[in-house]
């Protein structure tokens, strides 16, 4: 069964990402929105710790969440609130990280 | 008003009837509280006592209806650790009025 | 057949509310019979340390009422073997038997579940 997971914490605070990354099924998509998408930050290690893993298709945005924070997706596909609402039918599930 | 008077002590009841301080409990207690439940405790519901006191003191909390089963079944085996017998006991609502009787607080997640 | 559901609790004990109300879920959850199962990753792994003293900062105590969840029929407890290592602490130092899972077996894990919920 596939997985959406959804992180809105910031990655410089906490582990969410580090650990949501350990726990990714190779079916499995990750949403960041918040703070989360910091870790898209151009030259940041969490966006190295992003590129090491293939996420290619399988990695999102929040569109406002970026334009807000003034960051480019860059290797995130950015998604507005339909696009978000698709996605979590589109998996078996969704896990939140709260 | 929902204070319990037990050897001219006066005890303080919750709205439910439960114990405020469980340290106020003592056999004595016991049976007062079950004097208001309309019950006469026998051994039969003594050894269901013990049990649930037992319970809380390794859990800290005390057990909705089938954690109580459970439990029950697994330290007096299951001719007592069973719904009917329970429910026979303790008026149909074993894990609340027998908690309230043992001294713990109201059950939690029981509805 | 209900759905299952898996409670990922990943927060210290003393760290707010969180972990004691993933154990609130898992509890009631049990008393209804739901088909559940319990993750403890990152510093969730502290809550099955054994031999705290909550009631120093009295606070109750969460390992002990966490050793109830068999009791509730919630008997499939698993603890992410790579936060236990990160954070010094072995098995042996836990306050109830968890399975330790390395990450395939965590991916596995979240799989076979319905839900899941992260707290």
């Amino acid at each position: 069964m596939t997985t959406l997971h959804v992180i809105a914490h910031s990655p410089f605070a906490d582990n969410r990402l580090a650990s949501c990354l350990r726990l990714l099924g190779i079916e499995d998509a990750l949403l960041l929105c918040g703070d989360a998408v910091y870790a898209l930050r151009p030259g940041s290690e969490p966006l190295r710790d992003l590129q090491a893993m293939n996420l290619e298709g399988r990695l999102f945005a929040l569109k406002e969440d970026l334009q807000a924070r003034a960051i480019d997706g860059g290797l995130a596909k950015a998604v507005d609130y339909p696009a978000f609402v698709e996605l979590s039918l589109h998996h078996d599930k969704v896990n939140s990280w709260l | 008003m929902n204070d319990l008077t037990v050897d001219d002590r006066s005890i303080a009841l919750d709205k439910d009837g439960f114990l405020v301080d469980l340290n106020d409990w003592s056999p004595e207690v016991a049976e007062a509280l079950a004097q208001r439940e309309q019950l006469l405790l026998t051994s039969d519901h003594w050894e269901i006592l013990d049990v649930l006191r037992d319970f809380y003191a390794q859990y800290q909390l005390a057990p909705a209806t089938r954690p109580l089963i459970k439990y029950t079944a697994l330290r007096l085996g299951p001719e007592k650790g069973n719904s009917p017998h329970l429910n026979r006991l303790f008026n149909g609502t074993p894990a609340k009025l027998a908690a309230k009787l043992a001294g713990l607080p109201k059950p939690t997640n029981c509805i | 057949m209900a759905r299952s559901l898996l409670i990922i609790s990943r927060q210290a004990p003393w760290k707010g509310p969180s972990a004691r109300e993933a154990l609130d879920i898992a509890l009631a959850g049990g008393a209804f019979d739901l088909p559940l199962g319990m993750l403890f990753l990152d510093d969730g792994v502290f809550q099955l340390q054994a031999e705290q003293q909550p009631a120093v900062l009295e606070q109750k105590n969460l390992a002990a009422n966490l050793q109830a969840l068999p009791m509730f029929g919630v008997d499939e407890l698993f603890v992410c073997a790579h936060s236990l290592a990160a954070r010094g602490l072995d098995l042996c130092h836990l306050a109830l038997p968890a399975e330790p899972l390395d990450a395939p077996a965590l991916r596995a894990l979240i799989a076979r579940f319905d839900e899941v919920i992260t707290l």
